[in-house]
């Protein structure tokens, strides 16, 4: 599973540029949280777009996650790329006073969609193509909003697992503090997401890449010396999560339908 | 028989526009002038060159009719003086509806050949299949400067389609293509893992075959997919002649001296000795027996 970081970062400047060209805009925007995903995303699209191109928006909730917003500030600052710091706290209370919660996943995913929110009023504002951050381990367990974290104009990151996109990190520079830190979604205050998923992304990155990069059997897995709860487990999370990974299913009545089979590609007459 | 004979090669490692002949057939006009220019004697585009691949929809709109397209026309008119090799989605008139991914090679203001894909790639991220229907046959012909065979992207990676070529006698193998890069662990290369099946392939099939090998991969991005680049042209002798760079675009033109396949069937008879008939027989037998119940 390693990677040749030099030839990723090729090809993902390449996606960027053209891609972006081909949706019609010559800025992006991405939320940067100081995490991991997010900062490899904006050190992507400056080598792609150059920084002037490249718009950051860091969207906190009160105190929640006060080192990554200073981490997110120091990429910011270290690429030289404009930021804009938007607290997402008024609103965020406002709609909690009225629908009070514990629960803490209902409040997270709450906010990561004020942040998607915000993002698609400044896509429109700045004219800047949305990147998502959302890395492969993301996406193949689901460990991400839907209609939050997960939207976006196009995604970079998506193909690479979360332990490639730390290799690619260090490659890029990425400060050292942060390649290192403990992932966190910022759910609530010390939340990791290794705690939340229940194994380290090491081991889980091991598997999903056995079971979907080398199309290899939770059996053949398990007896490689996986644990079977484990490997189970991460099976059920890929199952339960497909609906994030796709666009909702469409009753089909006629002979033609949109989803089914009116299919036309994103860069038509790109 | 002439002991030197040197054939210039154009490869347009391009990204076309997708969907758009207009914009594609300008951009294959100007690439036709600069080879030209370079005093090229072929040139060569890749698959699908006036279209664009991820077609899906789009490839009614897309089909041309070899005989009454301007299109078309255009192209071979611009073929006068100097060969081309262009890729395009193809309808003929007397059988609508029905698309092939072609390849034609043009040569002196007309169509000395067309060649519509055979595999027809469809599983994982390929769905081509679903869209087109499928060629049905693989022939050499003579393009005035040697026996030539055109493939198309996936034809080259079952080496029956070069066997067949090369039983018709071809000294020249194109192949087109629109190959999207896979892979990136190899720490070494400044490509897709996948170009290396490409370039194993050209290596065996052009020593094998005792021909050149000329493969020509698009560039760019669609939908999300890299197009690998790393075109590249191979010796009857299995040697590297040229290799294109990856992911980025490029045009080249390479001098070939035909007189190589000659001195290659001299030291390695694999040509007169071929045995089509045994092949043939055998496949026969193979065929027969597979479909008994």
């Amino acid at each position: 599973m390693k990677i040749n970081p030099e030839l990723v970062t090729r090809v993902l400047t390449k996606f960027i540029s053209e891609e972006t060209r081909k949706a019609g805009f010559e800025r992006v925007i991405l939320g940067l949280s100081g995490g991991l995903d997010s900062s490899v995303c904006a050190c992507l699209a400056v080598k792609a777009l150059g920084r002037e191109k490249v718009l950051a928006l860091i969207m906190p909730y009160r105190d929640l996650d006060l080192e990554g917003q200073e981490h997110a500030r120091k990429m910011a600052d270290l690429l030289g790329i404009n930021y804009r710091k938007i607290d997402i706290s008024p609103q965020i209370d406002a709609y909690f006073s009225a629908f009070p919660t514990d629960n803490q996943l209902l409040r997270g995913n709450k906010m990561a969609r004020e942040r998607m929110s915000i993002l698609y009023d400044f896509s429109a504002r700045e004219k800047a193509l949305i990147l998502g951050t959302s890395n492969k381990t993301e996406l193949l367990i689901g460990y991400g909003t839907i209609h939050g974290d997960m939207a976006c104009g196009i995604n970079p990151m998506g193909d690479l697992y979360k332990t490639q996109v730390r290799e690619l990190a260090r490659y890029l520079k990425v400060p050292e503090e942060i390649t290192s830190k403990k992932p966190t979604a910022g759910l609530w205050p010390g939340q990791t997401d290794e705690e939340e998923i229940g194994l380290p992304y090491e081991e889980l990155d091991s598997i999903l890449y056995k079971l979907v990069d080398l199309r290899q059997s939770p059996e053949e897995i398990i007896s490689s010396g996986f644990e079977k709860t484990k490997v189970k487990r991460i099976l059920e999370l890929i199952k339960k999560s497909e609906f994030k990974r796709r666009m909702p299913p469409i009753a089909k009545i006629s002979s033609r339908t949109v989803g089914h089979d009116f299919l036309y590609p994103y860069d038509w007459d790109k | 028989m002439c002991y030197f004979l040197v054939m210039k090669i154009a490869i347009a490692q391009f990204s076309p526009v997708l969907g758009n002949l207009k914009k594609n057939l300008t951009h294959h006009l100007e690439l036709v002038k600069k080879a030209r220019e370079q005093r090229a004697d072929l040139l060569v585009f890749p698959e699908l060159s006036l279209t664009g691949y991820t077609l899906k929809d789009l490839i009614p709109e897309m089909a041309i009719s070899l005989k009454c397209s301007d299109i078309f026309s255009a192209l071979v008119e611009a073929s006068t003086n100097i060969d081309l090799v262009v890729g395009f989605v193809e309808e003929k008139r007397d059988n609508p509806g029905i698309f092939y991914n072609s390849a034609a090679y043009l040569a002196r203001g007309k169509v000395l050949h067309v060649h519509r894909k055979v595999f027809l790639p469809t599983s994982g991220m390929f769905e081509e299949g679903k869209f087109f229907a499928a060629g049905k046959d693989f022939r050499s012909f003579s393009s005035g400067w040697t026996k030539t065979g055109l493939l198309i992207c996936r034809d080259f990676l079952h080496y029956c389609s070069s066997y067949c070529l090369f039983a018709d006698g071809a000294g020249l193998i194109i192949t087109i293509s629109a190959a999207p890069g896979r892979g990136v662990s190899d720490q070494e290369s400044q490509g897709f893992e996948t170009s290396r099946m490409w370039e194993l392939m050209g290596e065996a099939i052009s020593f094998f075959s005792s021909a050149f090998v000329v493969y020509c991969n698009r560039v760019g991005v669609e939908d999300g997919a890299t197009f690998a680049g790393g075109s590249f042209i191979y010796s009857p002798f299995g040697k590297l002649v040229t290799r294109l760079p990856y992911l980025d675009e490029a045009f080249l033109v390479q001098e070939i001296d035909l007189e190589e396949i000659r001195r290659a069937r001299k030291s390695w008879p694999f040509r007169r000795d071929d045995r089509p008939e045994v092949i043939w027989q055998s496949l026969e037998k193979i065929i027969r027996k597979n479909n008994e119940d």
